[in-house]
């Protein structure tokens, strides 16, 4: 059992229940080998009151972690469609020097497949911070926070087409039959929220897009879903179904949710049997809560001005102002998408116009993300939350019609900040036109692997039977790069 | 630590072709200074750079291939041979270093001086001294298919095994009381009294019809059954036995045990995101064909058959091959070869997994990359089964006149050539750098006019049936590793070798279907019949013998009651007088009937102590209700439940007074209203077979309580029904409580309900106190929960 690595059907010799939520096996299965940090016999306990229905305690309660924590929450922030790593943080002279040719090493075959030569950037690349590191005009916001970046430029995935691609980058796989990687998080890590769920996706207008699948739970139990907000539309209602009640007033509820929490208890002194009492008054009672703690936390008015201007007033601006609200309050994991005029693949106007496509999309949130790195500095939450930025690919250094690029899944740049990695560092290189990841190749399950392993996890150790199999975020794949972590 | 059961992934990784062997040099003609080269600066290199994982060192051998002797260099792995000597260019192992197709080695490319000596050494022939090949790191497997048969039960024969003598043989009813009770008695425990007639009656309907019954329902039951505790009297016995078969005459029947059989079919109407996005408006006749089936009780045989080939049996059960076809049918997105074949590979899984797991509970598609680990499925069964849905494709069959349906394509079919010059119009453009030009401007526009105009007047699509047909009847080659793209030997359609023996006979009948679908229906095959009987007994009495309902492999549970199940497997596929004859109500009379049924769920101290986990059954298993028979019972208990059978589905379950059964369901669950409500309440995700539900705990549940417009409008439904039915608060209480939970308020309850009631409700309240009050009584446990 020790040996957590993935196994066809699972080598752990115990099984799935028909009806837990999350019964004691699970609760092993997830922490691998970690026995005496789990305060087993109260599990067991639990388990056999529930009797068939198997309840033990709260889905989102928190959990021991496989390592010393690093990070404690994620921001993903997702940039649908494929943002260039040549125009914003792969700074590639060579492309200049060499434009309109096509040498032997960008020679490869692309997914439209075309066929031209070296494009420069249109954009102005400068010098920033202590670092010294060159970054796109684009994105001279970002710019201002080299320092607490640690760029990836040796991202590489299996396929150049959105679906699959997206996928990978959120699920772990090519097909949309897997939970999502906040779902293992969530399921491994819990929340330490008491009244907000532990994993909320949010995009302005446009659903990156698989909707669903990119924070889905799949087959984890229901807890783990992400929950999807919209930001452009922040009502209430939108943020969680059934969380306002036109009909009953207040007092008026409280009345009824204490007359049924005496219900219940009668009912299951009655019966003899507990089934999962303490959790359904637990999820009764934190509902309750809710009701008032969600729009709270969705509710921006009360940020100061100051706060306000340095976020700018963008959507996704918004969505990153939201995203420290949540993490201040405990959830887990926020996963913010990129979309403008509601375009589920923003980025993809690469293919037609680098020039002016990207300038706008950078100009939606290039702010809001500085923002987000000062504001948690600020509020002491950056070392203990880990920022990923980043799209399903790149794109290609030589151009696609006049002034567009195609995909490029060979090699593209993703960059974390926060929680546990070096700030101000650079690893792994594309060749000198920035088409390939050479060096230091980092596969899209190494990412997985060592953002879970920041977050305290064993990405071999995290596993979740079902059907038979012992499933993991990364597959049988992802070694964690070590190099990267402070 | 190897890696195993990969799912495809490096669609780009090691090279593809498969070139010819060329005559290689022997070691005795090798200068010298060859050898030294090699030595030098050749076994160095792939030392430091490959042998981590291409040698007998490797601690998982990646691709099948080694580099550590010349022997291993020029067989090659997967992908064929790694050297071609003398031939660099056609050599996978120096494409792979040159990152052609392939990225070698993957942490980054060699530098050039390096490349150059492989190269170099290649068009040397390959030089390497004279020295043994260490033996290979994994010699195939081999199987001893009559021990493996013989060596887990669930792959030995069905034996009807005799009745176990027992103690107390009279509290036993029925043959399976016997098997329940040698169990007991081995381990010390008694068997728990009888269930209270009420709560056995409501046990009884929930498990049959997925409906509570009325209040006047159980005081009938009562009034005879409670006169005798024991339920030793005959018209007791009458009694149950009545109900028992109006239930299974009931169309409420059909529609609770089609759901479970939905479950496993992975059922949806499509929408399955932007893979596999076809809609499938027309399911919801595979689902009528289904609860019409099991109302009729259609032997399980028969039912069977007709999902896998009802197109080749009987063109009138044409719609059962829905079962195939409503499974995810996936596209790739853009135009590269690999993830084609990769989309036409992951649908065939689909109908393996399907197939195999939930009519025989093998994890067959295990062994798609791999001979399966642990259980006898090699790789080339699964390409034997594969073959069949290589050859079977989706059909539409139209449910409309020739004329209508002509109609309709004529408009699609010039939409389409519409669609397409405009396309390759733009497809010029790109290509030539360029804009558009004025007039092809013009033209484009003109396009999107006509278009729009042709789409606005099209007739809307004829209703059709979701089926298949077969496409062909060649057999598969079994796919390296996964990835279709590299082709092992041909696997010949058949059935799997476990358990249709060593050289199992060819399918030869179209796609072979109906080949295979005789072969999982055949008395013989020893998984099918206890992989069902373990379903049902599942749903009565809320785990299987074999708690694992899908996976009977080695790696899946053992049955808790091995007689049992296969005595019950035995009767259910014999044909003798008392035999089932695959008949499902014969089989639910059998277990409903029993004693073992019967008995109280009150937990005892003494059993929980040598069996906390019931798996003797020493009780029966209190259970939580599904979100159908939940919902249901609520819009039953209100008087509103609206029980007309089939039809389309409903897109917002929470808005129609219709079963739940009809809601609309996709696959990933995000697309109709219905989806998000019953995801709230645990209903599995439809992207794969289903073998029982989880129960979770959400507050999300109960904001849906205390919030959602669906309970309020209950409340108020209820409040008005009890005014109705009586005059006075405390009488209608008592009625709330017979129509919700099937029996009168204790002294306590009612206390509390009357002093709800006593106070005002909120002037912002618009729910009166009763309302609100009924509302707290539909949204307590008791309602989720059966003993």
């Amino acid at each position: 059992m020790a040996s957590g690595t993935h196994k066809c059907p699972g080598m752990q010799m115990f099984h799935r229940d028909p009806s837990p939520i999350i019964s004691r096996r699970h609760a092993l299965g997830r922490i691998g080998a970690g026995f005496g940090t789990l305060g087993l016999a109260a599990m067991l306990a639990d388990e056999r009151a529930g009797g068939a229905t198997n309840v033990a305690s709260s889905p989102l309660a928190p959990r021991p972690t496989h390592f010393p924590v690093k990070a404690k929450h994620v921001i993903q922030l997702f940039m649908p469609g494929g943002p260039s790593q040549v125009d914003t943080f792969d700074y590639k002279p060579m492309i200049a020097k060499h434009a309109g040719e096509r040498p032997a090493e960008v020679d490869r075959r692309s997914l439209r497949n075309t066929k031209n030569g070296l494009f420069p950037s249109p954009f102005g690349f400068k010098q920033y911070g202590k670092s010294g590191k060159w970054v796109s005009d684009i994105f001279s916001h970002v710019g201002e926070c080299v320092d607490d970046i640690c760029f990836i430029h040796s991202m590489h995935t299996d396929i150049p087409e959105h679906a699959g691609a997206m996928l990978m980058m959120n699920v772990g796989h090519l097909q949309p039959n897997r939970p999502s990687m906040g779902a293992w998080l969530v399921y491994g890590l819990g929340s330490e929220s008491e009244n907000l769920p532990g994993f909320v996706a949010m995009s302005p207008r446009a659903q990156p897009r698989g909707g669903m699948a990119n924070w889905g739970n799949s087959f984890l139990p229901g807890a783990y879903a992400g929950c999807y907000v919209n930001i452009a539309e922040m009502k209430p209602e939108s943020v969680m179904r059934d969380l306002q009640n036109q009909f009953v007033s207040a007092s008026d509820q409280t009345q009824q949710v204490d007359l049924l929490r005496k219900l219940n208890r009668l009912h299951a002194d009655r019966e003899h049997h507990d089934p999962g009492l303490e959790s359904r008054l637990s999820a009764m009672e934190m509902a309750f809560r809710m009701q008032a703690s969600v729009p709270e936390a969705f509710d921006i008015s009360g940020e100061t001005q100051a706060t306000l201007d340095m976020y700018g007033d963008s959507e996704y601006a918004k969505g990153c102002l939201l995203a420290r609200r949540l993490v201040e309050r405990g959830v887990r994991v926020v996963q913010v998408s990129l979309s403008i005029d509601g375009y589920d693949i923003a980025w993809d106007t690469g293919h037609n116009d680098i020039a002016g496509g990207h300038a706008k999309l950078a100009q939606a949130c290039d702010q809001g993300i500085a923002a987000l790195i000062k504001d948690l500095k600020q509020r002491g939450l950056f070392d203990e939350t880990l920022i990923v930025w980043g799209g399903e690919f790149g794109r290609a250094p030589t151009s696609e019609g006049a002034k567009g690029r195609d995909h490029d899944h060979y090699g593209y740049t993703t960059w974390l900040a926060g929680g546990g990695v070096k700030g101000g560092f650079s690893y792994g290189a594309t060749d000198q036109f920035g088409l390939s990841a050479v060096e230091n190749r980092v596969h899209v399950h190494d990412l997985h692997a060592t953002i879970l392993h920041l977050m305290g996890l064993d990405h071999e150790k995290l596993t979740y039977r079902y059907s038979g199999r012992d499933f993991r975020l990364t597959d049988v794949h992802g070694r964690v790069i070590h190099d990267i972590v402070a | 630590m190897q890696s195993t059961c990969r799912s495809i992934r490096r669609l780009s990784a090691f090279v593809l072709a498969l070139v010819a062997a060329s005559a290689a040099a022997t070691a005795a003609e090798i200068p010298s200074e060859h050898l030294e080269f090699f030595e030098k600066q050749v076994r160095p290199l792939l030392a430091e750079h490959c042998y981590e994982c291409h040698s007998t060192q490797a601690k998982s051998l990646k691709g099948g291939l080694r580099l550590d002797s010349r022997d291993a260099v020029l067989k090659g792995g997967d992908s064929g041979e790694a050297v071609v000597p003398q031939k660099p260019d056609e050599s996978n192992l120096i494409q792979a270093i040159r990152w052609q197709g392939s990225e070698m080695p993957p942490t980054g490319k060699l530098p050039a001086d390096k490349i150059a000596v492989l190269e170099r050494w290649v068009e040397l022939g390959a030089p390497w001294p004279d020295e043994p090949d260490q033996p290979a790191p994994a010699v195939a497997k081999t199987y001893d298919w009559p021990a493996l048969r013989a060596g887990h039960w669930a792959w030995r024969p069905v034996v009807r095994p005799p009745l176990p003598p027992v103690a107390a043989a009279k509290w036993s009813r029925n043959e399976i009381d016997r098997f329940v009770l040698a169990r007991l008695e081995a381990a010390g425990l008694h068997p728990s009294p009888p269930a209270e007639p009420a709560t056995l009656i409501r046990r009884l309907y929930f498990d049959l019809t997925g409906l509570p019954p009325t209040p006047e329902e159980v005081k009938a039951f009562v009034s005879v059954a409670g006169k005798s505790r024991s339920g030793s009297s005959k018209s007791a016995e009458a009694a149950y036995a009545a109900v028992v078969e109006r239930l299974l005459e009931s169309p409420a029947y059909g529609e609770r045990w089609g759901r479970y059989w939905l479950d496993v079919a992975r059922y949806s109407e499509g929408y399955g995101g932007f893979v596999d996005s076809a809609a499938l408006p027309n399911a919801w006749r595979y689902r009528d064909w289904v609860v019409a089936a099991i109302n009729a009780d259609m032997p399980y045989d028969e039912f069977v058959r007709y999902q896998l080939a009802g197109d080749s049996i009987d063109k009138q059960h044409a719609v059962a091959t829905g079962f195939l076809a409503l499974g995810p049918t996936y596209i790739a997105d853009g135009g590269v070869e690999e993830a084609i074949a990769l989309a036409k590979l992951e649908t065939i899984d689909d109908r393996v997994d399907t197939v195999t797991r939930g009519l025989m509970g093998m994890t067959v598609s295990c062994a798609r990359c791999h001979d399966h680990r642990f259980d006898p499925y090699p790789q080339a069964d699964y390409y034997s089964l594969a073959g069949v849905f290589n050859n079977t494709k989706n059909e539409e069959i139209p449910l409309a006149s020739p004329e209508e349906v002509k109609a309709y394509q004529d408009y699609q079919k010039k939409i389409k050539a519409l669609d397409s010059e405009s396309s390759k119009l733009r497809g010029i453009v790109r290509k030539e750098n360029r804009d558009l030009t004025k007039e092809e401007s013009a033209r484009v526009a003109e396009l999107k006019k006509q278009i729009a105009d042709l789409k606005r007047d099209a007739p809307e699509k004829y209703p059709v049936l979701h089926a298949v047909a077969d496409s062909g009847s060649s057999d598969m080659p079994l796919a390296i590793r996964g990835n279709p793209l590299r082709h092992g030997p041909v696997s010949p359609r058949r059935f799997l070798k476990i358990v249709a023996g060593d050289e199992p006979p060819l399918f030869t009948r179209g796609s072979g279907r109906l080949d295979l679908a005789d072969a999982i229906v055949d008395p013989k095959n020893p998984l099918t019949a206890r992989v069902i009987v373990n379903r049902v007994w599942q749903h009565h009495f809320g785990f299987g013998l074999v708690r694992t309902a899908s996976n009977f492999g080695t790696l899946g549970e053992q049955p808790s009651h091995p007689e049992l199940l296969d005595w019950l497997a035995s009767k259910f596929v014999g044909r003798k007088q008392g035999d089932f004859a695959w008949s499902l109500k014969r089989l639910h009379r059998a277990i409903v009937l029993s004693a073992t049924y019967r008995m109280s769920s009150a937990p005892s101290d003494e059993a929980l102590a040598i069996d906390g986990d019931n798996r003797l059954l020493w009780r029966m298993n209190p259970r939580r209700l599904d979100v159908e028979a939940w919902r249901d019972s609520l819009l039953a208990a209100t008087g509103e439940l609206d029980s007309t059978v089939g039809g389309p589905s409903v897109s917002d379950i929470a808005k129609s007074n219709r079963r739940t059964l009809y809601a609309a369901i996709s696959r990933n669950g995000d697309k109709f209203d219905s989806d998000t409500f019953l995801r709230l309440f645990d209903f599995p995700v439809p992207r794969a077979t289903s073998e029982g539900r989880t129960s979770s705990i959400v507050p999300q549940q109960s904001l849906f309580m205390m919030n959602s417009p669906f309970m309020i409008a209950r409340a108020k439904a209820m409040a008005e029904r009890v005014a109705k039915d009586a005059k006075h608060d405390k009488a209608r209480i008592d009625r709330a409580y017979w129509l919700l939970y099937g029996r009168a308020a204790t002294d306590e309850e009612r206390q509390l309900g009357v002093a709800f009631l006593g106070a005002q409700a909120a002037t912002d309240s618009e729910l009166s106190r009763w309302q609100q009050y009924a509302q707290v009584l539909l949204s307590a446990s008791e309602m989720m929960y059966i003993n």
